[in-house]
């Protein structure tokens, strides 16, 4: 797997701290934010200095029901060439159903029949994409009924019969962790590490027992302590830290991101 | 290969859509806490979107834009296809069929006002 190192999500928002935050080693862009033929003038930058920028999608709706949309797996394709990025991602979730759209990332069911689904949905998509896709695990408020799976095996079980990459978040693990009771070193030692691609990390907040996976807040130490779990087991390839809303100061960012650097090594 | 599949995984997944987003029941099995939860949460990040796109609604609309927008998102839920900034536009229209919000001004910047 190539190395990555330490990263941070680039947004239209923190443009300028991305660029000149130190130790940022890799970016994530949101893939339905960018236009292939009208990057950003800080992504090119970012490019001509020699960082890795990875496509990241949040709309393919790989776990719907519906079949894949080509010209969402295209447009994701066509950044990933003139971004000339090693991989692209997105979730197993799904955000359209019966004409509705979530505007968030649904967990799917853990049966076998929404497996086959998704595993459906996931090799149609690769097969248009020009480089390897790599699939996050979501965090989730609810569990659906009649689970058939943990989302470790269900995750393994994608791997094995998708040949996908893993992008494996921890404040989603923590949050499932939290709000669900999912475990957190069964779900490690479930999922194929070999194929992990690299790590997310985000902050959150707790209301009233129940953990929101907000990438508004600070990143919590419990997050930080699941990361730490994950580096017992594997040296992850990369690890970027995903913030979207109520952007603190450069130093508050370079502070998590040396915290992360810190449990990683 | 998958169709019967789809069929059923697409019929449970609009169910819980229905009963997060348009006020539809609680599919069985689910715990009903947790789908208020998760509906407020929704909720939640679609009225965000809507201020961070249209901040001069909020500022029209001051207190009354959480209570207003809420009950815009639970009539209109989002529609597939439907952009965030599209749904910044409708709920300003329906804001002003209302007569909550003053209609968009025909008037330009360099006119008089008429009286």
């Amino acid at each position: 797997m190539e190395r990555l190192g330490v990263g941070i999500g680039w947004r239209p928002e923190i443009d300028l701290t991305v660029e000149r935050l130190p130790g940022v080693d890799f970016v994530e862009v949101v893939a339905e934010n960018l236009r292939p033929d009208h990057l950003p003038e800080s992504v090119v930058l970012l490019r001509e200095r020699g960082v890795p920028v990875l496509p990241h999608a949040v709309s393919l709706s790989l776990g719907g029901a519906d079949p894949v949309d080509p010209a969402r797996v295209a447009h994701l394709g066509a950044l990933a060439e003139v971004l000339d990025a090693p991989l692209v991602s997105d979730h197993v979730c799904f955000v359209r159903a019966g004409g509705l759209d979530s505007g968030h990332l649904m967990p799917v069911p853990r049966t076998r029949e929404a497996l086959d689904v998704l595993v459906a949905n996931v090799r149609a998509a690769q097969a248009d994409l020009p480089v390897p896709l790599a699939l996050e695990n979501v965090a989730a408020l609810l569990d659906w009924p009649g689970g058939e799976l943990t989302e470790g095996r269900f995750l393994a079980e994608l791997v094995a019969r998708t040949d996908c990459l893993l992008l494996v978040d921890v404040a989603n693990l923590h949050a499932n962790a939290r709000n669900l009771g999912t475990d957190v070193d069964r779900f490690l030692d479930e999922i194929p590490l070999e194929r992990l691609a690299y790590v997310h990390v985000a902050g959150g907040v707790e209301h009233q027992g129940v953990y929101h996976d907000t990438h508004a807040h600070a990143v919590r130490p419990e997050v930080l302590e699941v990361l730490a779990r994950l580096r017992e087991r594997v040296d992850p390839p990369g690890v970027l830290l995903e913030r979207d809303d109520d952007y603190p100061a450069d130093a508050e960012l370079a502070a998590e991101l040396a915290a992360i650097r810190a449990v990683v090594g | 290969m998958t169709g019967p599949q789809r069929d059923r995984l697409a019929a449970a997944q609009a169910e819980l859509l229905r009963a997060l987003l348009a006020g539809g029941e609680p599919p069985a099995g689910f715990d009903r806490d947790r789908l208020r939860i998760e509906a407020r949460a929704l909720l939640n990040k679609r009225r965000g979107i809507v201020a961070a796109l249209r901040p001069d609604l909020v500022e029209a609309l001051g207190e009354r834009f959480r209570p207003l927008f809420d009950d815009y998102a639970r009539a209109h839920p989002r529609r597939e296809g439907t952009r965030m900034r599209q749904d910044a536009a409708a709920f300003a229209e329906w804001a002003a069929a209302r007569g909550e919000l003053e209609p968009p001004r025909k008037r330009r910047w360099w006119q008089r006002r008429a009286t």
